[in-house]
């Protein structure tokens, strides 16, 4: 889900860690069991001043489908991904744009053209020289093969290789947002012609990153090694193994054993005892992902306003919160997490069932059925749609909870089957990523059937002012519109959550939940 | 036959046991200290106490109530689905008996390839096709019985058959249904109520087993199986979310299978036992 393709659905993907972690636990799996470490060539976990080379472990809930960044969506593939390939730009911890690939960029005075000069002495991990062409091939493939991101450039109109190292982006319209889209995650990576073209890519990817892939040991691992050519600078550590490790205990025993250095597989309720255990670093940051619940407002009594906002008021969002993540996450009335610089903090909502009451009496509805669609492979939907049910029986309303496989649920989406639904969107950087596929009349993701001429003008100047100062006003302006009207009902920004050995040093865990370490190392 | 099972320990211990989770299946909702979904996130996880006999789980719910009332369901779906089996089962065993010959031949080699097929893997195909749920759960472990239940009762028809007062019902021209309800079912219903007595168990075993694996009961709905499969990920920081199901499950099981060993004695019958694989 990190992913936002434009056809599919970006809700695909890995999910949170934490919720891929616990929906890969739901299925047995062969690669349970970690094995001890060998110390063979390479270094066992712990051992670092020793001038064997230093392999750094890290287990990961699941296996990557493949390895093309722009062709999966698996948040398991983005996270070896995030470590091979390189983004013109990229975020920092803040999810502000740093230059990466490209040194600079600047904008026309129509805003119609970007030229970026490009990184010089940057080569692929076979040693080819990176060039602009590269990034032309690149942007293409993705455009005109309508690949996953190819939602990304639906303003521009053409990449052009200026020089070796100079490329120009040429655009319909304004486009503000335009370095999210092309940094905002791995899917989209300046990838190598010769590695697309035999095929390779998708087991073998050849990037400019950090590290380069050294094995492949399928249902198992993933071996890389350190670029000692990278232009950041060489990696501190000289191996990255990635294990495939599905059940969060596991993975956590393995952790406390010594076996892997750091894992993103942790079940919400063993984050308290992680925190306070020695020679363990528990990284927790609010991440940029939001659940939420949404009407199906082609059915009566939920095209009704007021009824939608009597369930915003019968919901207690901290005990909803509680329950889903034990408290693992950051209640939010909008899309926006509080630490970002496009949050709002409109709240007009609180627990209180008099109101909800009268709301619903002046829709003159006493009670209603509503089938609440979850899905058994984000638990936290089932857990939270339990209590969601409770809650709303106070004001006459009858939860029935269906809980599907996520792809039955995905259809039941598309299909219009339910009268409320709830899922997450994740890895949204931009303010456009939060709001406009999802409320405008016309958006890609407007499963709920909202439709605001003024939502949809605000959401339109957004995308296409450039004054970041102007754009956060309209952006405030149509979430407060959608979030009174309940368009969506958002519940929570979830957290982060990672653990590591104490004897890695130099790792942040991030919000976007990208899993950099180049800058990592390990000591005794 | 009464008196030879309540005249043995384990007799009278099988009957109390199931004679206390038939009224808490019937009166549950009576006696439950709390209501099996009322829902209080400030008070989750917490162990037991005077408050809480069992604990409560991880929405705050009253862990005893839940196991009370998930008596009414689990005991709802042993006893459909063990009905069903009984039913179809002995319908199909009794004319594979008693009229023989092709029919024989054909329904028993259905019953061979049901048989062939571990039982929960069968019920769980079954619930794959037809969907999560507890009214499916409760049919695909009918199924999965009906073939034990058809070889149980045809054993038995093909020796009945040949009793001669069998015969002789047949040759003074009763008809084949006049013959199998007044002569046949009643001289082979020992070794059927021995094998209800277990198969009950094993339904309520299997009714477990799907909702653990998710595709039984739906939540809020409490099974045994469904809070098991709850509190498997809160076994470091809740083990009674886990035991007190479980242990309910375990003297249910143990009950039943008591008192089908009484039964088989009391009534000195073999049986079949494969299903308890």
């Amino acid at each position: 889900m990190r992913t936002k393709n434009g056809n599919t659905l970006k809700k695909t993907i890995g999910a949170t860690a934490v919720s891929a972690a616990l929906l890969l636990s739901l299925a047995a799996c062969a690669t349970d069991e970690p094995e001890p470490v060998e110390n063979g060539d390479d270094a066992s976990p712990s051992t670092s001043t020793e001038t064997e080379s230093q392999t750094l472990i890290a287990a990961i809930g699941g296996e990557p489908d493949q390895l093309d960044p722009h062709i999966t969506s698996a948040y398991f593939s983005f996270q070896v991904l995030e470590n091979v390939y390189d983004t013109l730009v990229e975020p920092d911890e803040n999810l502000a744009m740093q230059p990466a690939l490209a040194e600079s960029w600047e904008v026309s005075d129509d805003l119609l053209t970007w030229t970026f000069d490009l990184r010089e002495g940057v080569t692929f991990h076979d040693g080819s020289d990176f060039t602009a062409d590269d990034v032309v091939y690149s942007y293409k493939r993705i455009i005109d093969e309508a690949l996953n991101p190819s939602w990304r450039f639906a303003s521009v109109t053409d990449v052009v290789a200026v020089d070796d190292f100079t490329v120009e982006i040429q655009l319909s319209s304004p486009t503000p947002n335009l370095l999210a889209a092309i940094g905002g995650y791995k899917g989209m990576s300046i990838v190598s012609q010769a590695n697309v073209e035999s095929g390779e890519i998708v087991s073998n990817p050849i990037g400019t990153g950090p590290f380069k892939m050294e094995s492949y040991d399928v249902a198992d691992s993933i071996v890389l090694s350190a670029n000692e050519d990278y232009w950041g600078g060489a990696p501190a550590i000289d191996e990255l193994e990635f294990r495939f490790i599905a059940e969060g205990s596991t993975a956590l025993t393995a952790l406390r054993n010594g076996e892997i250095h750091w894992t993103d597989s942790i079940p919400p309720q063993s984050v308290e005892d992680l925190s306070s255990e020695s020679g363990i670093s528990l990284g927790q940051v609010g991440s940029s992902d939001y659940w939420y619940l949404a009407f199906n407002m082609n059915r009566t009594p939920w095209d009704d306003v007021r009824v939608r906002q009597a369930v915003a008021y019968a919901l207690d969002r901290e005990a909803i919160t509680t329950a889903a993540l034990l408290g693992n996450a950051t209640v939010n009335q909008t899309a926006i997490p509080a630490s970002s610089d496009w949050s709002s903090d409109y709240a007009p909502y609180s627990l209180d069932l008099e109101t909800a009451q009268s709301l619903m009496d002046e829709a003159g509805v006493d009670s209603a059925e509503m089938e609440l669609m979850v899905s058994s492979d984000y638990p936290e939907t089932v857990t939270a749609a339990q209590v969601i049910s409770a809650q709303l029986a106070e004001i006459g309303i009858n939860v029935s909870i269906t809980t599907l496989d996520f792809s039955t649920w995905l259809d039941g989406q598309a299909n219009g089957d339910f009268d409320m639904l709830m899922m997450g969107w994740l890895g949204n950087i931009d303010p456009d990523d939060f709001y406009y596929a999802q409320h405008h009349s016309t958006g890609g993701f407007n499963a709920q059937g909202y439709s605001n001429p003024e939502v949809d003008e605000l959401l339109d100047s957004g995308r296409t002012t450039a004054d970041p100062e102007a754009r956060k006003v309209f952006y405030d302006d149509a979430a407060k519109i959608i979030v009174d009207e309940v368009s969506y009902l958002y519940l929570y920004n979830p957290d982060v959550v990672q653990a590591w050995s104490d004897s890695v040093q130099g790792y942040v865990a991030r919000g976007d939940q990208a899993i950099r370490f180049r800058d990592a190392s390990i000591s005794e | 036959m009464i008196k030879k099972i309540f005249s043995r320990p384990t007799g009278v211990f099988s009957l109390l046991v199931l004679a206390t989770i038939f009224f808490i299946a019937v009166f549950g909702q009576l006696i439950t200290p709390q209501g099996p979904n009322e829902i209080n996130v400030a008070n989750m996880l917490q162990p037991p106490s005077p408050e809480h006999f069992f604990g409560t789980d991880e929405l705050g719910r009253d862990v005893l109530s839940r196991t009370i009332l998930s008596a009414q369901v689990s005991m709802q779906v042993s006893l459909i689905s063990v009905s069903f089996a009984l039913f179809f089962g002995t319908a199909a065993g009794v004319m594979a008996g008693y009229f023989g010959g092709w029919l024989d031949n054909l329904l028993m080699r259905i019953v061979d390839v049901l048989f062939a097929f571990p039982v929960l893997l069968l019920a769980l195909a079954i619930v794959a096709i037809l969907g999560p749920g507890i009214g499916t759960a409760t049919f695909a472990i009918g199924v999965v019985y009906v073939p034990i239940f058809a070889r149980v009762a045809r054993s038995s028809a093909v020796s009945v058959v040949q009793e001669p007062y069998v015969k002789a019902a047949k040759t003074v021209g009763a008809s084949p249904l006049r013959t199998i309800t007044t002569h046949l079912l009643p001289n082979i219903a020992a070794p059927l109520i021995v094998q209800t007595s277990i198969s009950l168990a094993f339904a309520i075993l299997n009714e477990a087993a799907l909702s653990f694996l998710g595709l039984g009961a739906q939540p809020p709905t409490p099974t045994w199986g469904r809070m098991l499969f709850d509190a498997k990920g809160f076994l470091d920081q809740a083990w009674w979310m886990a035991v007190f199901p479980g242990a309910t499950v375990f003297l249910t099981v143990l009950a039943f299978n008591l008192l089908g060993d009484n039964l088989r004695d009391a009534l000195d019958v073999t049986v079949d036992r494969k299903e308890s694989k």
